[in-house]
């Protein structure tokens, strides 16, 4: 799997590369849009990550150049927030997804693997983890074999979590998912449903498989957690 | 009445001077008549003093004192017209004097004679309603000095003079009264643009800055009071214009850094042999990184906002199924303090706008009401329209905010008491972000609290035009 970076901010594509390199992918970067542009129209990357803001050529420039050559690459913007016009501008353009600066590298990494597993892999309609059991066609929830009642939000919660399970979640990243962008002042209301959460899932049972990162989020582990 | 006021002062002295100048004037007039009515009696009397002298008084010599008296009366009758004539000779003994006039307003016997030698005017006051006006006529016949002394009552230019009076007593009132109302009208046209300028002024927020004066054509002081004050607000709008653009770039120009800090302090995080302790105080150091980029774009949007520059979406939606779905969405926080939320809405309450963004008010009203509402307290929710206005109100039963911080909770970085909004993370923004986003939909917002006892927000936004809301 190859990624390209085109951002022209060293350190920034530095993390981004880390990131992606610790997660077994090739990454290839570029500092200006020409660079950019040139590299995504010489080699078949499974992912282009693009800055908008860009020397020489501009991202959305880019990404126009390349759809022209390549209709298939997904391609992750990153933009301004306050841009809506912007977002809607580039998702046209061809963008597949886009994300905000400042932004999470966790949250870049869960969106290149979305995107990259959207057409082929199937997921299937039940998660396990340990003794977890989540019917996402039913939206049951059962924990050592017993059912758990889930309001509509901890359950849009939990299997959020669940399948990106092993990762770290940002409440930001969740409450964009399970909420929406107009509650994001509001971290608190993640630790709220988080507590809620665990008491249904957690409490009585040995395993703890809802994991506080501090500083970072939640995640939901395979492995029995703190 | 504002006694201050421009007007006031402008038609006060106004009327003051025109009642001097009445009183002047109506005075010159009054002295000017009756000068010009003493003075044409006095040539009549005068007139046939010169008569008498010419036709009687030589044949005073030929004739009897009963004759001479016979001619008087019959050519001048001064009896029959309440007149006074009189002729005394060298030592001022009476040779002549008419009778007793028929109105019987004076005895021509009591009338004192002129003691001087010269031609003469007096007035003998008779009786206390009752003058004389006598003209002394000295004359010479063969030799011999004769003084002819006409007199005529005073009575007719007295009573001319009176009804003088009165014109000019009952003229005055009306003639202040008229030139006051047209001073009044006259000073309201000529600050008219004064009005104008103020009107406009008034209406100049940080919204619609690049407003500007109606600058009149008068070539005087307002002309360059209105180009001054246009001035002003160029300077003002620069100043504006550059402190928002700064506000904007900063926080735009510290999104990098700050996802730089963030990515290095993850993956500092998530090295397998870090200690505890270290953990812990990267988790603390993400917490405050994660802070600072909410009051960035906390900035950034309240920036855009106030410099107009956001895109507002103008769509119409239902305010209180908005309200309804936000709060549900929200239920968790309330229930963990056991308070009530209570949503009172109107069927259809149609508001024109952007829906992402009222929710983001929807949901920071909520919020704080949660947050300053103690466990068991409750929150009523109100959404109702009125006059082409969707109304939401959030009123707790919470701490209240002091009155003394209450002007200042829509500024920025304002916090009501620090201590206790440290632990919700927030920076004090979440009110401001709530008032740019109800200016921006032309709309507006007010709180009311009363410490200890609540607090209640009021948001005003417009509605469609076209459509009535049936609630």
């Amino acid at each position: 799997m190859r990624v390209l970076i085109v951002e022209d901010e060293e350190k920034l594509s530095g993390i981004v590369a880390r990131g992606l390199k610790g997660e077994g992918f090739a990454v290839d970067i570029a500092a200006d849009g020409e660079k950019g542009l040139e590299l995504a129209t010489s080699y078949a990357y499974d992912a282009i990550i693009l800055d908008i803001m860009l020397p020489k050529i501009s991202g959305t420039a880019v990404l126009e150049g390349i759809r022209q050559k390549n209709h298939h690459v997904p391609i992750i913007m990153l933009t301004a927030k306050d841009a809506v016009g912007d977002k809607v501008k580039h998702i046209d353009a061809g963008a597949d997804d886009y994300l905000t600066k400042p932004f999470s590298c966790s949250e870049l990494l869960v969106r290149i693997r979305a995107l990259l597993r959207r057409s082929p892999v199937q997921r299937s309609d039940t998660i396990k983890i340990a003794d977890l059991e989540i019917d996402r066609l039913s939206r049951q929830v059962k924990r050592g074999g017993k059912r758990i009642e889930l309001s509509a939000k901890e359950y849009a919660l939990l299997e959020y979590l669940a399948l990106n399970s092993d990762r770290v979640l940002s409440r930001a990243m969740i409450i964009e998912h399970v909420w929406d962008e107009s509650f994001e002042a509001l971290t608190n209301i993640v630790d709220v449903y988080i507590r809620q959460l665990r008491s249904k899932i957690d409490d009585g049972h040995d395993k703890k498989l809802i994991k506080t990162v501090r500083g970072i989020g939640y995640a939901i582990n395979h492995e029995a957690g703190a | 009445m504002n006694t201050r006021s421009i007007y006031f002062r402008l038609i006060l002295w106004y009327s003051g001077l025109i009642v001097v100048m009445s009183l002047a004037f109506g005075g010159y007039i009054y002295q000017g008549v009756q000068k010009r009515l003493y003075h044409e009696m006095k040539q009549t009397l005068t007139h046939r003093a010169e008569n008498i002298a010419k036709s009687i008084l030589p044949r005073l010599h030929d004739e009897t004192p009963a004759v001479l008296a016979a001619q008087i009366k019959e050519v001048y009758s001064p009896e029959a017209n309440g007149r006074l004539i009189r002729i005394l000779d060298q030592g001022h003994s009476i040779v002549y004097v008419s009778g007793e006039p028929v109105d019987g307003h004076f005895d021509p016997a009591k009338i004192p004679v002129t003691t001087r030698n010269i031609q003469t005017k007096r007035i003998e006051q008779i009786s206390p309603d009752f003058a004389m006006f006598i003209v002394t006529f000295p004359t010479e016949v063969q030799g011999q000095s004769y003084f002819i002394e006409m007199g005529m009552p005073t009575d007719d230019i007295e009573a001319a003079l009176k009804g003088l009076i009165v014109t000019l007593f009952f003229g005055l009132p009306v003639m202040v009264l008229i030139v006051s109302g047209g001073g009044y009208l006259l000073v309201r046209q000529s600050l008219q643009p004064v009005e104008d300028i103020r009107a406009t002024a008034e209406k100049i927020t940080f919204g619609n800055l690049s407003n500007r004066l109606p600058v009149p054509k008068t070539g005087d002081a307002l002309e360059h009071l209105s180009m001054t004050l246009n001035q002003m607000l160029n300077r003002l709008e620069a100043a504006y214009e550059q402190a928002s653009r700064f506000s904007a770039d900063a926080s735009h120009e510290l999104r990098t850094p700050l996802t730089i800090i963030r990515g290095e302090l993850e993956s500092i995080a998530s090295e397998q042999n870090l200690s505890e302790v270290l953990h812990d105080r990267i988790g603390s150091v993400l917490e405050e990184t994660e802070r600072l980029s909410q009051i960035v774009e906390s900035l950034f949007a309240i920036s855009r906002l106030d410099a107009g520059e956001a895109k507002i979406q103008h769509v119409q939606f239902d305010l209180a199924a908005l309200v309804r779905s936000t709060a549900d969405q929200m239920s968790l926080l309330a229930e963990e303090k056991n308070i009530s939320v209570q949503i009172v809405a109107d069927t259809h309450v149609l508001v024109e706008g952007d829906p992402s963004r009222i929710k983001q008010v929807v949901v920071n009203l909520l919020d704080n009401a949660i947050k300053y509402t103690p466990k068991d307290g409750s929150i009523i929710i109100k959404i109702s329209a009125a006059q082409r206005k969707a109304i939401l109100e959030v009123c707790d039963n919470g701490i209240g905010i002091p009155a003394s911080s209450l002007p200042h909770v829509f500024e920025r970085f304002y916090r009501a008491d620090k201590t206790r909004s440290r632990e919700t993370m927030g920076a004090g923004l979440g009110l401001a972000i709530v008032k740019s986003i109800c200016l921006a939909h032309g709309g507006n917002v007010d709180i009311q609290s009363i410490e200890g006892k609540g607090t209640s927000c009021r948001v005003e936004l417009p509605q469609d035009k076209s459509i009535e809301t049936n609630g």
